[in-house]
């Protein structure tokens, strides 16, 4: 339970990082001025960002049920948006290359949802 | 109306924000501790914590008969007897009874006799452990946040309801008052003065959102009845008991016989509802005792649900027979308890208390950050008076005064309850009393301090008294009992409410710590940078 709810918060934290990066302000913060990204870059970060979110919902759910899971995935949003809005300030990169944790939280919660 | 929809709204939002930012700082404050009011009631009560060291080692249906014993013999005529059973947030016995009025009472006899009277066992022994200190513990502060205090609770539940429909009104016009809500999503920029507040209140507001508007609309909810009373007068007239017998199966009660008949022996019951459920009931109500018309209710905790309504079973307390297990709910009702349920987050395990916590913490940002926002942008139409050695204006002076008043007043007020609660004499009369209107004296001074003097030199040093007094609390507990962060961090796990209690407020000290420190070091810079200006002025305008 409480790995899944981990799992959870990585997967949305990395979920929130992908979405944060395509996004012109925070895109220059990490590139430099005026760096725009890619039509392409930024369709595929999206996605990502989008099933990163969409997996922690399911990794939440597995933690707590149907009825108790949304409200855990509701906090477990706010938590990790505010991680990733304070790493953008203080530290932009490690906003990227902390997005990778998405990966093996991804497979740790598949591993213990199929369990 | 000219003005375009985010203008307008923009209006609504100052508006309805300001005027009741500071009652619903203390309503977020209280409402935040009261997520952990039986663990705040337990370190209040130092005189249990060594019964609740050792592991509980006798079962659910063993504690339940112990603590019937005890009551027949101190309460035997009583119109209801209230036990609570170890589990995993309460590592006690706690027994409480309340006694029936009769007719010749007086009005405070009466209330007396409402008064719930209580003592507490040792699981590990059965025997009754050491008297606690008389103390309302985190009841108070739960009270707090929607009766208030020193008024009936009816108008206080009126004044926060009022401030909650506000509060409801500012989160709604605040959303479409944001017209960069996707874009700035995940925006902070520190030392950018008002900007740099802007998106502080953004952040605590837009990414808690869920949270904010769940608490404020099921806050709503919880006393519906109250606020929106007109379908239940139409339909019941006067009759409103009527009403909440019907509705709510749970509060239904029955009359006694007035027969007497000897309790059935209630280890039976418990273990029936432990291998029906799978789990220990965790709390017995027993009403009308030693009556041919006792009943005997078993409660669990409702576990993977969000409801409030606990699933029960009902026995009847003289022959000891099952009656009903509960009466299925309505849709309706169960879509209430619901609601009711995740406000009050019964429900929720350590973890999702801890984030209903931070997100209630966020809350309490979020009105505070409000609240300095709409000083900062006054103050600055009064930017060239100001600079010419002139004042701001006496609405500026009047909001800074309150929030500080309510910023770093509060913490005060709240350090202030738990020092009373160590410091006060142990058999001091009324001493619950009493250690209410400490918080509301260290409240009351913190206000009017701030009153006279709105300045940077006073938010520097309240928020240093909030600092040092929640800090200081682990030291506090130290000298004044034996259950430390030493003993209580290596104990049993039924003290660890009492270790996070220390933590927690230590740690929210070293915050309210912080933000005193950088307020000096701003005012430090901003004496260097223009050495002849005086420091009349707030610190937050260039933040």
């Amino acid at each position: 339970m409480t790995l899944l709810f981990l799992s959870g918060l990585a997967l949305a934290f990395s979920g929130f990082a992908a979405t944060s990066i395509t996004m012109d302000r925070h895109y220059a913060d990490i590139h430099g001025r005026g760096k725009e990204a890619s039509r392409v870059t930024r369709l595929r970060l999206r996605t990502l960002g989008w099933i990163g979110l969409a997996l922690s919902f399911m990794a939440c759910i597995g933690a707590s049920g149907w009825h108790i899971g949304p409200v855990l995935w509701c906090g477990v949003l706010s938590l990790a948006a505010w991680s990733v809005t304070l790493l953008l300030q203080y530290h932009p990169r490690k906003v990227m290359q902390g997005a990778w944790i998405g990966i093996p939280a991804a497979l740790l919660a598949t591993a213990l949802l199929l369990r | 109306m000219k003005e375009g929809l985010r203008q307008s709204m923009a209006w609504v939002h100052t508006w309805s924000g300001l005027l009741v930012c500071w009652l619903l700082l203390l309503v977020f404050m209280g409402g935040t501790a009261a997520y952990y009011k039986h663990e705040i009631t337990f370190w209040m009560k130092p005189e249990l914590h060594k019964a609740a060291d050792a592991p509980s080692r006798v079962t659910p249906a063993e504690s339940a008969t112990l603590a019937v014993r005890e009551l027949q013999q101190r309460a035997p005529t009583a119109n209801a007897w209230f036990l609570d059973l170890p589990h995993e947030r309460n590592p006690l016995i706690y027994a409480s009874w309340t006694n029936p009025p009769s007719k010749g009472m007086t009005r405070e006899e009466r209330r007396a006799a409402f008064r719930t009277q209580n003592f507490t066992l040792d699981p590990m022994t059965g025997e009754k452990t050491a008297a606690p200190r008389d103390t309302r513990g985190g009841e108070f502060l739960y009270r707090l946040h929607f009766d208030l205090y020193y008024m009936s609770a009816i108008w206080g539940r009126w004044i926060v309801g009022v401030a909650s429909m506000f509060m409801l009104v500012a989160i709604v016009s605040g959303v479409i008052t944001h017209k960069r809500i996707f874009k700035d999503f995940f925006t902070f920029r520190p030392k950018k003065g008002q900007r740099s507040w802007l998106d502080a209140h953004n952040a605590t507001a837009v990414l808690a959102l869920p949270f904010h508007l769940m608490i404020t609309y099921t806050g709503l909810v919880t006393l519906m009845f109250m606020y929106m009373p007109s379908a239940t007068k139409a339909l019941y007239g006067a009759e409103q008991n009527t009403m909440f017998s019907e509705v709510f199966p749970n509060a239904e009660r029955v009359k006694p016989a007035r027969e007497l008949a000897p309790l059935a022996d209630i280890g039976p019951m418990l273990q029936h509802a432990e291998r029906a459920w799978g789990q220990a009931p965790t709390r017995v109500v027993v009403t009308n005792p030693n009556d041919a018309n006792a009943r005997v209710e078993l409660h669990r905790p409702s576990g993977q649900q969000l409801s409030n309504i606990e699933p029960s079973m009902t026995f009847d307390g003289a022959s000891g027979a099952l009656l009903s297990d509960a009466k299925p709910l309505s849709a309706t009702l169960d879509a209430r308890a619901a609601i009711y349920g995740l406000h009050v987050a019964h429900f929720a395990d350590t973890l999702l208390r801890a984030l209903f916590f931070v997100c209630g913490l966020a809350g309490t940002a979020m009105v505070a950050t409000g609240a300095l926002l709409w000083g900062v942008k006054e103050r600055q139409k009064y930017a060239k008076v100001i600079a010419k050695g002139g004042k701001a204006g006496f609405g500026v002076r009047l909001v800074d005064a309150l929030n500080i008043g309510a910023i770093a007043g509060l913490p005060i007020a709240f350090a202030a309850y738990f020092w009373a609660n160590r410091l006060l004499p142990v058999e001091m009369g009324e001493r619950s009393n009493a250690e209410a209107n400490v918080f509301f004296i260290a409240w009351g001074l913190a206000a009017l301090l701030a009153q006279v003097r709105p300045t940077r030199a006073m938010w520097r040093f309240q928020l240093t008294v909030g600092a040092v007094l929640l800090a200081g609390i682990p030291v506090l507990n130290a000298i004044t009992t034996d259950t430390h962060l030493g003993v209580t961090l290596f104990g049993g796990p039924g003290l660890r409410p009492v270790a996070a209690f220390d933590i927690v407020v230590m740690l929210l000290g070293l915050l309210l710590g912080w933000a005193a420190w950088w307020l000096g070091r701003k005012a430090k810079k901003a004496a260097a940078r223009q050495p002849s200006n005086p420091a009349s002025t707030t610190p937050l305008e260039a933040a």
